[in-house]
């Protein structure tokens, strides 16, 4: 029988199909053609005409596109030099920096945002008020209702992805090339920015691409900074397509370019890499010794710490004050401190427990799925074992880029119907954020396995080993720190999502979100802090002994003890 | 909580509880008849999930044998969820309380909405009576003000602005805070209101001070309290939740009107549980409901429901506001010309 010959690629590979016709293609084809039909369901064009007739309508695509870029550029300007420092060097403090990069990834981003409006805010800042006392000036330098001020929320929330992909790219890399180079007599520099950098290129376009999509599709932050702001982003002006009478149509149409414009990146990025070739681990094995900064690393240090005081410690102490405070309005003083808020959001709201249950739950599995699926799809594509598996890739990357609140509605028109009758239940959730964090979890894996020269998995096979066990065996434990990381990128983003799940959830299946966001949208920050704080200590500690347990940095072995 | 609220709390809870409770004609047949329904799902955008939850549980400790599931949203998410089961032919909620009131002119129209006179339509607070659906298909259950708001650690009382036209004077320049009427029903209807008092002029004149304008009404709460705003056009319960906090706010009535909201509860005609739904609104109506709401600092639309010191009746100050058909109108007009004059 012929059949048997074939390799069982094949077959996965119609199962991956199938898998992505159910997450991706089902739903975006639901939104694709509601885009296109009248409210009685005729075919139209009226609804491009009305999400695109307006030039204000116009203007906030074009700010978040330009922001988009500018968020995405100050993300590698963030990231890069992080995770070379984290990965590649002696410089210390390495357990807190990665802490603070965590933490930072945890904390949802509006409740951040809402840090940075304490921070630097045009009248009352804290920072523009300590400028003042020290200056004795009338007014604070810094605004955060202001474009640049936008793009620096935004960075700081989304550099985390650039450091992830790119430190996980790194750490395959072993230091032969690097020798190679010093030998021929560059320096630590020029190696770093000749040899090591380019190395890691695909991980770090991909990173970009993501922190620039998310950038995009953000609404919480640029509902807090932009419209006070002045200004309007994609996000803020697809609201009014949902205020009464709610056009979804309209709304659908008005994502849809989105949609293109992922797919230009996704074909820039395979242009620009695809003549090269990016393979860092060989079947020679490698080792990876620790680059000497000297009195370097402490600057390295400095810059580190710089970022995540942005990120993550300047936030953190204004989300402290207000979690232990009796009324934040107050500020610090000693007869305002209280544990009122963190023992009523722990013990007094039974609520809360249930959706903290909820939310690692929900995100823990659909991090699973997502990253399964996309490291298949990931390896099919990479070792061409199919035709055509370059179309499974771009409907990958695709959901990431729809708006969370317009994909929801595809959803929920695909998942409420029989056969797929989901709709109050825990799966329609998971599944959503499987979907909507596919794209981070395929970015990932197609990066890391790139990295990984197909001669590895050759031998297992000319040794009689099948594709399968070529998978579990060598490139499985080979992926192992970069695939805790790629679990990271997806679980933490599913844990804070809410622009889908608001629609999703029903009594019984309430995410954290879902409450933070009312807490947020009540004004009441004392609490909205008080379970942020639960969630960044609960988390990094969760995280952190996860990488307990998958074990220390392989190539590190004969250097460490 | 400090010892003088869980004082006043435990007052309150003796006098309900030694008071007699006027039960109304036919409470005993619907309670059997919702018994069987088991539970219900309300989806409501009325107040905070902390009150939400609180009415619910409520309502439950009053009705044992019912349980109560309810999804609290903002008003917009409430109505789309709502378009989405109908387009799906689900049943989900029984009852549904939006704050915008074209929401339920609209599920009149379209039929989703099926008609009930609650018996304890006797003891809603007069004001409100006029706002009800000739029909039956809509109800007023809870009521929200819009008034003055400032930070007290910056503004004195008597610097403090006494009617809405003061907002305008230059003192407040790059320190007054409101919401954005596209995010916020009780934005929109203030603005309504204010072009109705003082024609659109009004904002011209606010611009001029350069208002932080945010999202929702509750915004204006985040910005008095981080002291980047001073005055506001706030909201009360809200504004008064933080303050019980021990916030530095403070609320003014305005010598021209603060704007009273209405916001309605309706039936749904495919409820899986309708008995549960109609016991459920007299009990929204009823005073141990608005017992829990007034000590969350909601407006009480019980007329023998007093609020809690701090706050007054909406019986007993001057309230205004426009009629549905002004809202409904007026409101994607008044989007436009904020768009225009505000540039956001």
């Amino acid at each position: 029988m012929r059949w048997r010959h074939l390799d069982r690629s094949l077959v996965v590979w119609i199962l991956l199909a199938g898998a992505l016709l159910l997450l991706v293609v089902n739903p975006l084809a639901r939104l694709v053609w509601s885009s296109f039909q009248s409210e009685a369901g005729a075919f139209t064009l009226a609804n491009y005409a009305a999400a695109y007739g307006r030039w204000r309508y116009v203007e906030a695509l074009l700010n978040s596109l330009v922001i988009g870029l500018a968020v995405g550029a100050l993300c590698l300007v963030f990231g890069v030099p992080m995770a070379w420092a984290v990965s590649r060097t002696d410089m210390p403090g390495k357990g807190l920096v990665w802490a603070a990069i965590l933490g930072t990834f945890i904390v949802p981003n509006y409740l951040g945002a809402v840090a940075w409006i304490l921070l630097a805010g045009p009248n009352a800042g804290w920072l523009n008020r300590l400028y003042k006392g020290l200056t004795g000036a009338d007014a604070g330098p810094f605004n955060i209702y202001t474009k640049t001020g936008l793009v620096l929320v935004m960075a700081s929330y989304s550099f985390p992805y650039v450091f992830v992909f790119t430190r996980s790219a790194l750490d395959l890399i072993s230091s032969e090339m690097e020798d190679a180079a010093t030998t021929l007599g560059a320096g630590i520099l020029r190696t770093t920015l000749r040899i090591t950098l380019p190395l890691t290129l695909p991980a770090i376009m991909a990173a970009f691409i993501v922190s620039f999509l998310e950038a995009i599709a953000l609404f919480g932050v640029p509902a807090l900074i932009a419209l006070p702001g002045r200004f309007q982003m994609m996000t803020t002006t697809l609201w009014e397509f949902f205020e009464f009478p709610p056009r979804v149509q309209v709304a659908a149409a008005y994502a849809m370019p989105l949609l293109g414009i992922t797919a230009l990146l996704f074909w820039l990025q395979q242009r620009i890499i695809a003549r090269k070739g990016y393979v860092a681990l060989t079947g020679k094995g490698g080792e990876r010794r620790l680059l000497r900064l000297g009195g370097w690393r402490w600057a390295m240090l400095g810059y580190c710490l710089f970022v995540t005081s942005l990120s993550f410690f300047l936030p953190m102490l204004v989300v402290l004050q207000a979690a232990f405070a009796k009324a934040w309005g107050r500020g610090f003083s000693l007869d305002n401190l209280t544990l009122g808020n963190l023992k009523f959001v722990l013990v007094s709201q039974p609520i809360t427990r249930a959706a903290t249950v909820h939310t690692f739950v929900y995100g823990g599995v659909a991090a699973a799925l997502a990253l399964g699926l996309a490291l298949a799809i990931a390896y099919i594509v990479q070792r061409r074992l199919v035709p055509f598996g370059r179309a499974l890739s771009y409907v990958a990357m695709a959901p990431f880029v729809i708006p969370g609140i317009v994909l929801a509605i595809g959803f929920y028109a695909a998942y409420t119907a029989p056969p797929l009758a989901f709709y109050g239940t825990a799966w329609i959730l998971i599944l959503a954020f499987t979907t909507r964090f596919l794209p981070i979890a395929y970015a990932n894996s197609e990066a890391a396995l790139r990295a990984i020269n197909p001669e590895l998995e050759d031998a297992v096979r000319i040794l009689g080993g099948g594709r399968l066990m070529a998978m579990r065996r060598v490139v499985g434990p080979l992926l192992k720190r970069g695939l805790a990381g790629a679990f990271i990128v997806v679980f933490i983003p599913a844990t804070r999502e809410l622009s889908s799940a608001i629609f999703l959830y029903t009594t019984g299946t309430q995410v954290l979100s879902v409450l933070l966001f009312d807490k947020s949208d009540e004004g009441n920050f004392e609490y909205l802090s008080a379970i942020g704080l639960i969630l960044v200590v609960g988390t990094v500690a969760l995280v952190l002994a996860g990488f307990r347990l998958v074990g220390r940095d392989f190539m590190l072995r004969r250097t460490t003890a | 909580m400090d010892i003088k609220r869980i004082a006043i709390t435990l007052g309150l809870s003796l006098l309900v509880s030694t008071a007699p409770v006027a039960a109304f004609e036919g409470e005993q047949q619907l309670y059997d008849a919702a018994k069987k329904e088991k539970e219900f799902t309300w989806y409501t955008a009325h107040y905070g999930s902390e009150t939400a939850a609180a009415v619910c549980s409520g309502f439950e400790k009053k009705y044992p044998g019912i349980k109560c599931n309810y999804i609290r949203t903002t008003a917009q998410v409430a109505y789309q969820r709502l378009a989405q089961d109908m387009k799906a032919n689900l049943a989900v909620a029984s009852v549904f309380s939006s704050t915008d009131v074209s929401h339920h002119g609209r599920m009149k129209q379209d039929g989703w909405v099926q008609p009930y006179r609650p018996k304890n339509l006797s003891e809603l607070i007069d004001t409100f009576k006029g706002f009800n659906d000739p029909d039956g298909l809509y109800v007023a259950t809870a009521a929200g003000l819009v008034l003055i708001t400032y930070n007290t650690t910056l503004v004195q009382p008597k610097d403090a602005p006494k009617k809405w036209t003061d907002l305008l004077d230059p003192k407040w320049k790059n320190h007054v805070s409101i919401g954005h009427p596209s995010f916020s029903g009780y934005v929109g209807t203030w603005v309504v209101q204010m072009r109705k008092l003082y024609g659109w002029d009004y904002f011209k004149k606010l611009e001029l001070n350069k208002p932080r304008i945010g999202r929702s009404i509750n915004d204006t709460v985040t910005m008095l309290n981080a002291k980047e705003s001073w005055v506001a056009a706030g909201p009360s319960a809200t504004t008064l939740q933080s303050r019980d906090k021990g916030n530095p706010l403070a609320l003014v009535y305005p010598e021209d009107g603060a704007i009273l909201m209405v916001s309605p509860t309706s039936i749904l005609k495919n409820a899986p549980a309708p008995n549960a739904a109609k016991l459920f609104e007299e009990y929204l109506l009823g005073r141990e409901c608005n017992e829990i709401m007034v000590k969350l600092r909601e407006d009480s639309v019980n007329k023998h429901v007093k609020p809690l010191p701090g706050a007054r009746s909406v019986a007993e100050i001057k309230t205004i506001r426009p009629s549905y058909d002004e809202v409904e109108k007026g409101i994607p007009e008044v989007k436009e010309l904020f768009r225009e004059t505000f540039g956001i």
